[in-house]
């Protein structure tokens, strides 16, 4: 769950981002120290082939890899598009916007400020967690799933 | 006076390579060189070089009832031969692909006999008998109806269409079927349109670039292409449409 007194911004970018693209630029906006959590979204790249003959054997993807984000492997399972961030407060978005431009070259991205995290648990929500869920991870994983990921040492 | 088909509307390019790719009375332009051994592992229904398995006795062999219809329609090779039916299927992407899937629905009726096409949701399936299949999908691959890049053979797990492309310009693809290499700047399916690995891996060549792909491409894009709105003769003929099915909703008595 989030608070409304943390602004949250979102990273759309003109392409899919490589692996190594997402760790550099991740690597430069962890530095700016003011991230409170993030979600690297897009669309998912499965382990396993889901349907059809080859159902159940392996899927070799080149996107599909662990990055380094300060200290912290992370395992890439989506091919990201966009990254959505909340942040300490809205001093840093200046700071986030410059690493974005040395971080992203070789094509154009846009960053906008608004609310792209969930803010009240929803029924799915409820169905999935049950009542004694941890209001801090709704909306930002899935059960069953790897779970978040805490980036050590940020700050 | 006899029928002559108009194929479609519009005064822009897309429109004109539209009613080119449908004219069945036209070429299309060959690009690539493809291998009969090539095109069967890419859609992985048999073995290159394996003989077709049946689904019933060949016609000349079975007692065909006495039907005018049977008398007058000539059947395709595959169908003489008691093949089975097996399928190709394809996904474009919006960011100036060459051919779109109900585009691909439409030439595939015009151009070929005995097929069975459908257009779903950012993709489009070709159903034939097997051994007629194998040629009107080399040809489908081999011409100016495919780009490496931006267009991929997938027979499940289709998505990508409307996604993004990648940063190398290829469309997206959950299976990674196909590659770019990037030392010689070609594609090469590494497996098959049903995601099975494949033995050897078949290149397709080099994608098209983007001044060749804005020229041919079918699809209409605000930002990377040739906008809807630029077509007033194409918008005309939607609003005639759209028009013309809503008046009718009402049952008009003139």
């Amino acid at each position: 769950m989030t608070d409304a007194k943390y602004p949250q911004v979102r990273i759309v970018t003109e392409r899919l981002l490589n692996p190594d693209t997402v760790e550099r630029v991740m690597n430069l906006i962890v530095a700016t120290g003011g991230v409170r959590r993030v979600i690297l979204n897009g669309p998912r790249i499965p382990g396993v082939v889901t349907v059809g003959p080859a159902k159940g054997s392996p899927n070799p993807h080149a996107m599909r890899k662990p990055i380094k984000i300060g200290e912290q492997k992370v395992l890439l399972e989506v091919h990201v598009g966009t990254i959505v961030l909340e942040l300490e407060s809205r001093d840093f978005i200046p700071a986030i916007k410059e690493a974005c431009e040395n971080g992203f070259t070789r094509f154009s991205f846009y960053i906008q400020e608004g609310r792209y995290m969930k803010t009240e648990p929803s029924l799915v929500d409820y169905a999935k967690y049950g009542p004694d869920a941890d209001k801090n991870i709704i909306g930002l994983s899935e059960p069953g799933k790897s779970g978040p990921i805490i980036l050590q040492g940020t700050k | 006076m006899a029928y002559k088909p108009q194929f479609g509307p519009g005064s822009s390019t897309i429109a004109e390579n539209r009613r080119k790719q449908m004219d069945p009375s036209k070429k299309l332009e060959k690009v690539r060189d493809i291998s009969d051994e090539d095109i069967v592992l890419i859609m992985g229904h048999k073995a290159p070089g394996a003989a077709y398995p049946t689904m019933h006795p060949p016609l000349a062999e079975q007692q065909e009832p006495d039907c005018p219809i049977r008398k007058m329609v000539v059947p395709i090779e595959g169908a003489k031969h008691g093949d089975r039916i097996r399928f190709i299927q394809f996904a474009d992407s919006m960011y100036n692909a060459p051919c779109q899937p109900y585009q691909r629905s439409y030439v595939a009726a015009y151009r070929y006999r005995g097929v069975d096409p459908g257009t779903l949701s950012g993709r489009q399936i070709v159903e034939c008998r097997e051994r007629d299949l194998e040629k009107l999908a080399k040809e489908l691959v081999a011409t100016e109806l495919f780009d490496p890049a931006r267009t991929g053979v997938r027979g499940s797990t289709v998505h990508g269409h409307s996604l993004r492309l990648d940063e190398d310009g290829m469309m997206f693809d959950m299976m990674q079927r196909r590659i770019l290499d990037k030392k010689s700047g070609v594609v090469k399916y590494v497996k098959n349109q049903n995601s099975e690995p494949l033995d050897k891996e078949v290149k397709v060549g080099k994608p098209m670039d983007e001044k060749w792909l804005k020229a041919h491409t079918t699809i209409f894009h605000s930002l990377v292409g040739v906008p809807f709105r630029s077509d007033q003769e194409y918008i005309d003929y939607v609003q005639r449409v759209h028009s013309l099915r809503t008046k009718y909703g009402f049952c008009p008595e003139e």
